[in-house]
């Protein structure tokens, strides 16, 4: 899964190293909108702006987990 | 003339302990913000009328720069905050060498068709006179919180500060809608009444991700500009449904003209590409062909060190436009389309020609063009379409990495297409109706 994410918003978001450690201060808040609104689409989960936080964000690592999380909730 | 420190020197003494500016934990009040600024403006050595560089931040520090350098009689010249050193270091070479008109504030930055950069010199009636349209036309009061959200070097952030400081009323900043909760803990203040500036990604992003939890500020919500760009009509129509009883505004305005018109689209009918009447320091003018022209205390006063470029755009106390449009039978201003070729992204100006030439230095790109391309969050995005060198293959985050290292962010495209071919004309141009 997490390589399925990183082709995805690698894709919407050339820009972004999604390798960075600290992924959450490299992002506006149009990159933010963009991996929530593209992620809820692709996995049919439903995202917030409350799960837009620095911790969810931090890495790809975490944003892989928020989506588990998500998908185990449905 | 009463200059905004005045007003400001006004409400210290008048409402001394009330909030002037929060921001994340720091808040800062009139007393305080004023002595700030006196004893930041005392420590500026340059002489007088000379116009300083700041590299803008979302912080109080930044304001209290901003206006100490009025105080000590110079020019501010804020700059986007990742601007590339080497552009930072020129502008202030070629600043150093130019003389400004007396009664400058500002020199804002902005993109022309050229893709050069255009400092855009703003004067001290002109900031007041913004100031008065915006509490005239939209209702700021000294009991209002406005909430700001965008660049502070950029006219749609920067102009919130002018009636906040003249009506002695609260300035809430926070740096961008990254984290959309620090928006929504800016709107818990414990305040009656609260307004802020969006531009339609902002608009977008709150009715798709958040949109019951606007709702619910409902009742404080005073008042949001949207700006920078057309917002979809569906999404005026959404802003309108969840906050029912809050005025939403399309404001007419630029760095060139400041703020003209603005319209209440929460009225009921909602209508699309409507900027309402002009401000009570403004007049529109449409010319035989078409063109938007604006006159009044809110204009430019030219563009620093370029009074060519200047009477391009500036005659008779005029400012031509490069917008076409029409005044209705009510008198209010209708917008169209753009005579020149410039894209309008999240609010910034971008001449597709300064990204084409960046683009085409970069090895085995063969042939590019800059386009406006639909965006689901944006509404609309840069798109390079790239012909690479044969046997080539484009790779996008190389190239955008490339543009990010001499271009200014937000001209960085977001959509990258390989082609064939870029359609030109029978002369070799570029062929830009092509792709609208």
């Amino acid at each position: 899964m997490k390589e399925e994410i990183r082709t995805l918003l690698e894709d919407l978001l050339p820009l972004v190293d999604f390798d960075s450690d600290f992924l959450f201060s490299e992002l506006n808040s149009l990159d933010v909108t963009t991996i929530l609104m593209s992620l809820a689409d692709k996995y049919g989960i439903k995202l917030e702006a409350i799960d837009a936080t620095p911790k969810n964000l931090k890495t790809l690592d975490s944003i892989v987990a928020m989506v588990e999380r998500k998908l185990s909730e449905k | 003339m009463k200059v905004l420190e005045d007003f400001l020197a006004d409400n210290a003494r008048l409402y001394p302990d009330k909030i002037a500016i929060v921001c994340g934990m720091e808040t800062c009040s009139y007393a305080q913000l004023h002595e700030r600024v006196a004893t930041r403006a005392a420590a500026i050595n340059a002489p007088k009328g000379s116009v300083l560089l700041i590299r803008t931040s979302q912080t109080i520090d930044f304001i209290v720069e901003y206006m100490a350098v009025h105080l000590a009689g110079c020019v501010a010249a804020p700059l986007e905050k990742d601007t590339p050193q080497e552009l930072f270091d020129e502008l202030g070479r070629k600043l150093s060498s130019y003389s400004v008109p007396e009664g400058i504030a500002d020199v804002l930055y902005t993109t022309g068709t050229t893709g050069k950069s255009k400092g855009v010199m703003i004067s001290h009636r002109t900031i007041i006179a913004d100031a008065e349209n915006l509490i005239a036309g939209q209702g700021f009061s000294h009991d209002l919180v406005f909430i700001i959200n965008g660049p502070l070097n950029h006219i749609g952030s920067l102009s919130k500060i002018f009636p906040v400081i003249v009506l002695g009323a609260t300035l809430y900043i926070i740096d961008g809608m990254r984290d959309m909760n620090l928006f929504f803990q800016a709107l818990d203040y414990p305040c009656q009444k609260m307004a802020t500036f969006f531009v339609p990604a902002n608009v977008r992003m709150l009715t798709q991700l958040s949109a019951d939890r606007l709702a619910s500020y409902a009742e404080k919500i005073d008042f949001i500009e949207c700006g920078g760009a057309p917002l979809a009509h569906a999404d005026m129509l959404e802003l309108c449904r969840l906050l029912p009883k809050t005025r939403l505004y399309n404001t007419y305005a630029s760095t060139e003209t400041g703020i003209i018109s603005t319209y209440n689209y929460n009225d009921g009918r909602c209508l699309v590409g409507c900027l309402g009447k002009t401000m009570p320091h403004s007049r529109v003018i449409i010319t035989p062909e078409g063109r938007i022209s604006c006159q009044g205390d809110t204009l430019m006063s030219g563009y620093i060190g370029d009074p060519e470029l200047t009477a391009t755009v500036l005659r008779d106390h005029t400012v031509y436009m490069s917008d076409l449009g029409s005044i209705d039978e009510e008198g209010m201003l209708h917008i169209g389309g753009r005579m020149d070729d410039v894209i309008i992204v999240g609010g910034y100006k971008v001449a597709p020609t300064e990204v084409e030439d960046a683009a085409m230095s970069f090895h085995g790109i063969k042939d590019c063009i800059c386009i406006s391309a639909p965006h689901p969050i944006t509404g609309n995005a840069l798109k390079l379409l790239v012909v690479m060198n044969e046997g080539e293959k484009l790779n996008k985050r190389q190239v955008a990495l490339y543009l990010k290292e001499r271009l200014e962010i937000y001209k960085v495209p977001m959509l990258y297409e390989q082609v064939e071919r870029v359609e030109r004309t029978y002369n070799g141009k570029l062929n830009r109706k092509f792709y609208r």
